[in-house]
């Protein structure tokens, strides 16, 4: 009797720690080593072909392609009047989305002290960095000019000309930028330590890699004191520039005098839209590094993906609130223009996307997260992130090309088709994994000492007959 | 003072030095021509950075407005209207814009050629030497356009001092205008030979019975400002524009009221509209409405009969009504009918010779008569005398028979029956194609030469041409080549032409208005007169001088008010219409090919309109490709679904389709008179508009570029209505 | 160094330059068009190009269709131009200071050289008259002869739009100037203006009363701004009438 209910109450505990990392410590040599493994992995076959294709695609795609468009004008795209933009900005404020959630995984779920945030920071932060990078590119491929853009920069010159601050392609500049440098930092802040792991059990380049990376990193209570504080500094302080940047990429729209974009509403609703499909950006990303990489089940499991499918159906809830109160309010506004936008919306001939937005942000989340099983389920819960995304980038489409379809003149009315603008979307989507995959042969993708440290402050605790977890207040 | 004087001190003096300069530069009476860039000696009047005008004449089509054109260091840059010229008083149509379109067009002929080899000019102008010399003078025959009256001028002295036969002139614009037709009614009314001017601008209540008259019809630009005349509100009553035609045209869309009677009906409507009009302004019935009755005509015209009793209402109580024929309506079995049933209604409200009514235009100061272009029925007489071999040489300048006529009439195949053929053609263009001998004239803008003003001005008015530019290929003007080949010949030859060069011709020709004591201007040498017609652009008397036509017994003609008889057996009414915006001549040139239809804005092609209900019927959308067949031909062209026509009727524009006439020109679109056959009005003008034709689907798609959104002005793609 | 305070803009020439147009009597013939593309050195496209929205007209005649066969009716011919805005939408959303207000013209600028080709403008513009230069389109030789000397030829990757032919306005003004006088109503006028067969464009100064579009605008009365409801204060008046 006695037994069994030993055995229940051991299995009670076992059960514990298999569900749950930081209730599952390991012997902290085992587990650096565990991550240099995953790194230091001798690339399968499998690996190159993929590296291999997608270098193609990179170099065809978009540096090939994007060459072909300098040379020979935005004619090369689909653009005209009036879709003077098309997928280039849709790509921009997709890929600023995808930026999104790295930061708002990493930073906002640390300054919270959300527990299940520490295996997948880094792989949320690189998320941010690498899709900064594309949403940089499509920006400057959509450039008429793109030869002259420094042009936006503000520095000092003889002509004494400036940046119009009142534009808000300049406000976008100066946020995108802000946000590109703060948050390469707050990647590489927590880093340091990881580095330093590295270089101590590594040789030839890669140790001299890490020495330069790390800083002279040596784990003294100072440094840790040191770098704690400018984490922290960096969490607080990139929220507020991570709400700026997606609320200033909706400026560009809602600052327009253009029917359907004129809303009041669009700064929150990008933001959620951004998180929207960053989430499920960082659902497949973590998916694909615990299927791909070595001792990665260990790491990754599925708490993590019920904690992020929890995220991902709160944040789809908030993102249908503020679509249908967008929706709302510029039905009610009654202007006729905007109500002829609507109208296309859904039944134009692009109504099909506009339904198919629905189904993948909203629908599709919806009857899958609620429940507790499927959202622990790595492949189901990527399905369901791909979707998002693809519902995201509908929704971006909508805003753009297909709205600007109409406008106050209908004698210009015209649907936009898409031209070279596609091989070179496909062409950012290939680097953003591209570098993942540099990445991952790199720099250790999981902070172990972030893990470690929470190992050390999870405890399983007996009070009687029940296990209970306990955490103690670190620093 | 001195030390201060800067260097943009000079430049302002210097500026102020040539803007006092004369606006207008004729050029000096001795030169010949102005030298482009570079100079390596600049003439006295330019300045580098000042431009510099020239007055010439616009040859787009042969209504002579006058141009400024002006130069920049000896380049031609832009065209405006000639504000002294009393027929267009500064304005331009779109043609007249882009007329440098063509002179910098980069497919010009630029040697004289030998069957496609470049040959000297020496050899050139002998080549017309033999075909002059060693041919009987009825073996020798010269096909002209309608510009270049100049030109026209030189061969018709020759041919009456030679023997030869006289110049035969041909121009689509002239097909498709009808103008046999008009002067022949005037002739069979007036009993007086001669093109009626409607007074459009002075008119309150205007009845247009298909003329096209905003678009190409005889001289746009004064009409044009005739029809503002008519709107203009300031100082009289707003003027009622009525349109009677099957199919809207750009001149429709502007009327107030549009009415799509049935082709082939347009004189029984005329005649009614007059019977209801007598009556409701009493008095004996003229003879010509006895005939007609009304509700019959209601029935089989489409228009209710309570609609012609408000429209002759209109008409009969206004105290300036107009009526005007021309396009489609005399294009038909009955044109000369409908042309004549029109003069009669104008007669009827007795406005000949009054503001707002009907004149005979003013004959051109060096004229003596109306002449007018061949008709088709006049062309076919030509084109048989062509394959029956009785030419031997044929000289064709500045029309291209080949692209204009209908292909039925087989004026390409008739070439082969001609010993020698030789195109004096600016352009490589169909009819150049098929020349023994290409011997380009000088684009008209690097031309001399004179316009009579046929139409459109009340004043009569010779516009002149010089040259603007200095010639850019190694073109030779026809008139030097003529008379250089004449002196050559010698004999009778030389004693018709005795001139040194065109410019001496052409003197001789303006000579007798020196001393004109109604002229615009006069002079007592002949220089002084030359340089002052270059300056001014030509020369026009100050005086009114339209005829007053006789209106005696106009009434009392009988006029027949049976339908039109159409040709073919096809459901469809075919009605072709000149493009308004390329003409017969403007393919060529790409702006004007980018400049959108005014009634679809469809640029750069050729399209059929189908009625939308029609479409629906045969299962037609806009873009789908469909085959076009009459007696004559057939032709595949994309659907235009235009809401403005006749369910039973479909139009396609005139002024594509060409296989040589530059890049731009080239394989681009049809041309809608392959369909047409050999059918004529009383007058001997083509009944382009009497063919039935059929359509056939083809399942291809070609989509047409427009201007226009279709989704937003049709609502097309939009999704359901709302 | 200069400081900024120190420039100035040119102050001695200011006017206001307007246009009416009269609807009723416009015939849509083109010669507008034409005439603009002629003096501005406009590019052509080519078919596809035109049939894509990528036309380089800077003006551009728009119709409508009332009611159904046989009651169908063509609206008035509408020809749409920059309406040179007072208070334009284009100009606070260019980044680079590409398209701005001239205080001496009172018009709305495009500056060719300083364009990176965002495209802002040309969307934020309610009247939908930006063209932007898709690609560098071809003048084969020697249709470049053509070109203006007074009007720059535009490169691929620039928006470009109707100026109200400034470079006439320039010119009248040079010369006024040198011979010491004001501009004179009527000296000159734009491109499109002078075409005009019906005279339904009539340009000139519309803050001196007795200018001839000033009486032209008083005669009608009625005249329409399009899209005035949105605050751009445009130039441009239309007379619908009919």
């Amino acid at each position: 009797m006695s037994d069994k209910k030993q055995h229940a109450a051991q299995s009670h505990e076992e059960h514990l720690r298999e569900k749950h990392l930081m209730l599952d410590p390991l012997p902290r040599g085992k587990m650096n080593d565990m991550v240099m493994e995953s790194m230091l992995e001798k690339p399968t076959w499998k690996f190159w072909v993929i590296f291999g294709f997608l270098a193609f695609v990179v170099v065809y795609f978009l540096f090939y392609k994007w060459g072909v468009l300098i040379a020979k004008g935005q004619g090369e795209a689909g653009v005209m009047r009036p879709d003077y933009w098309g997928i280039f900005l849709v790509n921009t404020v997709f890929w600023i989305g995808i930026s999104h959630a790295g930061t708002f995984i990493s930073a906002i779920l640390r300054v919270f002290r959300a527990e299940f945030r520490r295996p997948f920071t880094r792989a949320a932060e690189l998320m941010t960095t690498f899709g900064l990078v594309q949403a940089g590119f499509s920006i400057f491929m959509h450039m008429g000019r793109v030869w002259l853009a420094y042009w936006l920069m503000p520095y000092p010159n003889q002509r004494l000309l400036w940046p119009n601050l009142h534009s808000p392609l300049t406000w976008d500049l100066l946020a995108i930028t802000t946000y590109l440098l703060s948050s390469t930092m707050y990647l590489f802040l927590p880093l340091i330590p990881d580095v330093a792991m590295a270089r101590d059990r590594s040789t030839g380049w890669r140790k001299n890699l890490y020495k330069v990376l790390s800083l002279g990193f040596r784990g003294t209570e100072g440094e840790w004191t040191h770098l704690r504080n400018a984490m922290n500094i960096f969490a607080w302080a990139i929220i507020p520039v991570m709400f700026s940047v997606h609320t200033i990429v909706s400026w560009d729209f809602a600052a327009a005098t253009r029917p359907g974009w004129s809303s009041t509403i669009f700064g929150p609703y990008f933001i959620v839209g951004a998180l929207h499909s960053g989430m499920g950006a960082a659902a497949v990303v973590l998916a694909v590094i615990r299927s791909t990489m070595k001792n990665m089940k260990y790491f990754v499991r599925g708490e993590h993906f019920d904690a992020i499918g929890k995220l991902m159906l709160i944040i789809s809830m908030s993102w249908a609130y503020f679509f249908f109160n967008d929706y709302m309010v510029q039905w009610y506004g009654g202007d006729k223009w905007t109500q002829q936008l609507l109208h296309f919306h859904e039944a134009g001939p692009m109504g099909w996307m506009w339904f198919a937005m629905l189904i993948c942000n909203v629908a599709i989340p919806w009857a899958i997260l609620w429940n507790p099983k499927w959202r622990a389920t790595p492949w189901a819960i990527t399905i369901v992130g791909l979707v998002i995304n693809v519902g995201m980038w509908f929704e971006r489409y909508i805003i753009i090309p297909i709205s600007v379809t109409i406008n106050r003149m209908p004698f210009t009315w015209r649907l936009y088709e898409p031209g070279i603008e596609v091989p070179m979307g496909i062409g950012t989507v290939a680097l953003f994994i591209l570098l993942y995959m540099a990445a991952s042969k790199l720099i250790p993708l999981i902070p172990v000492w972030e893990v470690q440290e929470g190992q050390m402050a999870h405890e399983l605790k007996k009070f009687g007959r029940e296990t209970v977890v306990s955490v103690s207040e670190l620093e | 003072m001195s030390n201060k004087f800067s260097r943009r001190d000079f430049l302002k003096l210097a500026g102020v030095g040539a803007a006092t300069t004369a606006i207008l530069t004729g050029c000096g009476p001795a030169s010949r021509y102005v030298k482009r860039e570079p100079y390596m000696l600049m003439p006295e009047y330019t300045y580098n950075g000042q431009s510099t005008y020239y007055a010439t004449t616009c040859r787009e089509c042969a209504a002579g407005c006058g141009l400024i054109v002006r130069t920049s260091q000896g380049r031609a840059i832009k065209t405006e209207g000639n504000a002294n010229n009393p027929l267009n008083l500064g304005k331009t149509c779109a043609r007249g814009q882009a007329t440098l379109q063509g002179l910098y067009n980069p497919d010009r002929v630029t040697d004289p050629a030998k069957a496609g080899a470049s040959i000297t000019w020496d050899a050139a102008t002998q080549a017309v030497v033999d075909a002059l010399k060693n041919h009987k003078p009825d073996e020798i025959a010269f096909l002209m356009g309608t510009t270049s009256d100049h030109l026209f001028d030189l061969v018709t002295d020759l041919a009456a001092a030679t023997g030869i036969n006289a110049p035969v002139r041909f121009g689509a614009l002239s097909m498709f205008e009808s103008r046999a037709t008009l002067s022949t009614a005037a002739e069979n009314l007036f009993g007086q030979r001669g093109l009626p001017f409607f007074d459009v601008g002075g008119a309150q209540v205007v009845f247009s019975f298909g003329a096209n008259f905003l678009e190409t019809w005889l001289s746009p630009v004064s009409y044009t400002r005739g029809f503002a005349g008519l709107r203009e509100a300031q100082t009289k009553m707003r003027g009622t524009f009525v349109q009677f035609e099957s199919r809207m045209s750009a001149t429709g869309g502007k009327a107030d009221e549009w009415m799509p009677i049935r082709p082939g009906t347009e004189a029984m409507v005329v005649l009614a509209i007059g019977k209801l009009v007598a009556e409701k302004r009493g008095g004996t019935m003229p003879h010509a409405f006895i005939e007609v009755d009304p509700a019959n005509v209601a029935a089989k015209s489409g228009i209710k009969l309570e609609t012609l009793e408000q429209l002759a209402e209109k008409f009969a109580s206004s105290a300036g009504a107009l009526a005007i024929p021309g396009g489609a309506a005399l294009g038909q079995s009955n044109g000369l009918t409908v042309a004549e049933a029109v003069l009669a209604l104008n007669a009827l409200v007795d406005n000949f010779g009054k503001p707002g009514g009907v004149y005979f235009s003013a004959l051109a100061p060096n004229q003596t008569e109306y002449q007018r272009a061949a008709s088709v029925q006049e062309m076919q007489g030509f084109i048989q005398k062509m394959a029956e071999g009785k030419f031997k040489v044929l000289f064709i300048h500045g029309v291209n028979p080949v692209f204009e006529l209908p292909a039925s009439l087989g004026f390409k195949e008739a070439l082969s029956g001609v010993g020698q053929v030789i195109s004096f053609a600016t352009f490589p263009d169909e009819t150049a194609q098929e020349a023994d001998y290409v011997l380009p004239d000088h684009h008209s803008l690097e031309s001399w030469g004179y316009q009579r003003v046929v139409t459109g001005s009340a004043q009569p008015v010779l516009s002149g041409s010089q040259p603007v530019v200095s010639p850019f290929y190694n073109t030779r003007a026809t008139a030097d080549v003529l008379i250089a080949a004449a002196q050559l010949a010698g004999g009778k030859f030389a004693q018709a032409l005795p001139f040194t060069d065109e410019v001496e011709f052409l003197q001789s020709k303006v000579a007798p208005l020196m001393n004109s004591a109604d002229g615009f201007f006069s002079a007592a040498d002949i220089n002084t007169f030359m340089a002052y017609f270059q300056q001014y652009g030509g020369w026009w008397k100050t005086l009114d001088g339209r005829a007053v036509p006789v209106a005696a017994n106009l009434l009392n003609h009988s006029l027949s008010g049976a339908e039109a008889e159409f040709a073919g057996e096809g459901e469809f009414f075919f009605v072709p219409f000149v493009s308004p915006t390329l003409a017969e001549a403007g393919a060529n040139k790409p702006w004007l090919q980018e400049l959108p239809d005014p009634t679809t804005t469809v640029m750069w092609n050729t399209w059929v309109e189908i009625n939308p209900e029609t479409a629906h019927e045969l299962g037609l959308e806009d873009d789908d490709v469909v085959k076009i067949i009459s007696e004559a031909g057939e032709l595949e062209v994309p659907v235009y679904r235009y809401p403005a026509i006749r369910p039973d009727t479909i139009a396609m524009p005139f002024g594509q389709g060409h296989t040589a006439y530059s890049r731009y020109a080239d394989n681009r679109g049809v041309n809608p008179a392959d369909l047409l056959g050999q059918y004529f009005n009383e007058a001997g003008d083509l009944a382009f508009a009497g063919m039935k034709v059929k359509i056939e689907k083809t399942g291809k798609k070609q989509p047409l570029s427009r201007m226009e959104s279709i989704m937003g002005v049709y609502g097309v793609g939009l999704g359901e209505e709302h | 160094m200069i400081r900024p305070e120190e420039i100035k803009m040119s102050a001695e020439e200011t006017g206001k330059w307007g246009m009416v147009i009269d609807q009723d009597i416009c015939t849509g013939c083109q010669a507008c068009v034409a005439a603009c593309a002629m003096e501005n050195n406009i590019s052509f496209v080519g078919e596809v190009d035109a049939g894509y929205g990528r036309s380089m007209h800077w003006i551009r005649i728009e119709r409508f269709w009332e009611g159904a066969y046989p009651e169908v009716k063509m609206t008035p011919n509408q020809p749409m131009l920059c309406q040179q805005c007072g208070h334009a939408t284009c100009e606070p959303v260019c980044p680079a200071f590409a398209t701005v207000h001239s205080q001496a013209e009172q018009l709305n600028l495009q500056v060719y050289n300083r364009c990176v080709g965002t495209r802002y403008c040309a969307n934020n513009c309610p009247y939908q008259v930006r063209a932007f230069n898709w690609r560098d389109y071809q003048r084969p030789e020697p249709l470049s002869n053509q070109l203006n000397p007074d009007v720059t030829v535009r490169r691929m990757g620039v928006m470009e739009k109707c100026t109200f032919c400034i470079q006439r306005i320039h010119k009248a003004q040079d010369k006024a100037k040198s011979e010491g006088r004001e501009v004179v109503d009527g000296e000159f006028t734009t491109a499109c203006a002078q075409a005009c067969p019906a005279n339904a464009i009539v340009f000139g100064r519309v803050d001196d009363p007795e200018s001839l579009v000033s009486q032209v605008a008083r005669a009608h009365g009625h005249g329409v701004k399009h899209l005035e409801e949105l605050g751009t204060l445009p130039n441009v008046t239309y007379f619908k009438g009919g």
